[in-house]
């Protein structure tokens, strides 16, 4: 009985869309023009070709044997024609919110086409009502999830940045690397940014590091404990380790931690580690005359 | 002598070079130890190339530094070379005092250092 509501509503959409496709197609583009076109995230020969890309799928999968398989074909099109869109939108600046509501629209322009129809019961409305808003659930959903999609891979993309330029290890020297440390030092950091020491002492033969912690808000026992990690592991590779910028503040810290930096060298400033740098590995720099 | 695992090269001025292969059983330290000390008792450094190793865990740790603390009683220094960077990140996660052996990148920069 469920089945036949079904396949009565699907025909009866068919013909209400054959029947009212110009008003229909008018709606949505006058729709999407306010909420896209205003903003400029579409032009105005997209947004057309949209609508009616988006009625033709329409059709096909009301057409369809049960447009409720999110399996077939024809849903599959027109929920990849959902996530295009949505994506292209949010790439260009667009909300999800304003996206979300230009889609309830479209289920309304259906609803509102059924008004003028006086032949329908309330079981035909029903069934219709049923079937559109299971279908446009489903592809709400499937738009979240290209949103939610594109934005992990934002999320990803700039993990990845930010990973990168937390490590900025430079040879300011032959021989000298310079790694300044910039915020707070967690566990994780530590370990990106031991790989990278580490490598790049292994792959340029370096003697000495000069670590800067300039950069460095605050200190606890986790983080010093980091900072000697780093400091040992240097020295294990066989280079020495630097460590300047110690702040007042820092060195308070540390004592009252109970933190034994008496195995490291210290200097006050960049410039006194690399001197000291310069010194071990017997380099001069003096004012020419 | 012919020690078991490891290829033990002197390479002049009193320096000798161990280079421990996957064979080497360090299970059976002590006659290791007394194998290796006879080598290089009249010697200055040995120097202990770890390139072929790429963790080191806290068991070959308490080798190396039972081998070193030998090497001292002997008056001889070990000089840890070649430390890859995981053994070394490995290493520093459960070190929590001075290693009784230096480390240097290898034999010329050891020697280089040594003449600054």
């Amino acid at each position: 009985m469920a089945k036949q509501k079904t396949v009565d509503a699907k025909v009866t959409l068919i013909e209400q869309l054959k029947l009212s496709i110009g008003g229909i197609s008018a709606a949505i583009e006058s729709q999407c023009q306010s909420v896209f076109g205003n903003n400029n995230l579409m032009s105005n020969d997209e947004i057309a070709d949209f609508s009616l890309e988006f009625l033709e799928l329409m059709v096909v999968l009301l057409a369809s044997h049960d447009p409720l398989d999110t399996k077939q074909p024809a849903f599959t099109a027109l929920r990849s024609f959902f996530g295009n869109m949505s994506r292209q939108i949010l790439v260009r600046g667009g909300k999800m919110d304003d996206f979300v509501r230009y889609m309830q629209f479209l289920q309304r322009c259906f609803l509102t086409s059924l008004e003028t129809d006086d032949q329908m019961d309330t079981a035909d409305t029903r069934a219709i009502l049923l079937l559109l808003s299971s279908l446009f659930n489903e592809l709400t959903l499937s738009v979240f999830q290209a949103y939610l999609e594109e934005k992990e891979r934002t999320i990803n993309a700039q993990q990845d940045e930010i990973r990168e330029t937390a490590t900025p290890i430079t040879e300011i020297w032959d021989g000298v690397l310079t790694l300044p440390i910039i915020g707070t030092l967690d566990s994780s950091r530590t370990m990106l940014m031991m790989e990278a020491l580490l490598n790049r002492i292994a792959s340029e033969r370096a003697s000495a590091v000069v670590m800067d912690v300039t950069g460095v808000r605050s200190i606890n026992s986790q983080v010093s404990h980091h900072l000697i990690q780093m400091v040992r592991a240097i020295q294990l590779m066989g280079a020495d380790a630097i460590l300047t910028g110690i702040r007042p503040e820092i060195a308070r810290a540390l004592t009252s931690l109970n933190i034994d930096l008496g195995n490291v060298t210290t200097r006050a400033s960049l410039s006194d580690g690399l001197k000291e740098a310069f010194r071990r590995l017997g380099v001069q720099v003096m004012t020419k005359q | 002598m012919h020690i078991a695992g490891a290829h033990l090269t002197p390479i002049g001025d009193g320096d000798f070079l161990l280079e421990p292969t996957r064979g080497l059983d360090i299970t059976d330290s002590d006659a290791l130890i007394e194998e290796i000390l006879r080598r290089v008792m009249k010697g200055v450094r040995l120097y202990y190339d770890l390139s072929e190793l790429a963790i080191i865990d806290p068991v070959y740790y308490q080798w190396m530094s039972v081998l070193a603390r030998a090497c001292q009683t002997v008056n001889v220094k070990m000089i840890c070379i070649h430390m890859q960077p995981t053994a070394a990140f490995a290493l520093s996660q459960f070190l929590h005092e001075l290693p009784p052996f230096e480390c240097a990148l290898d034999v010329e920069r050891t020697n280089a250092d040594e003449r600054n």
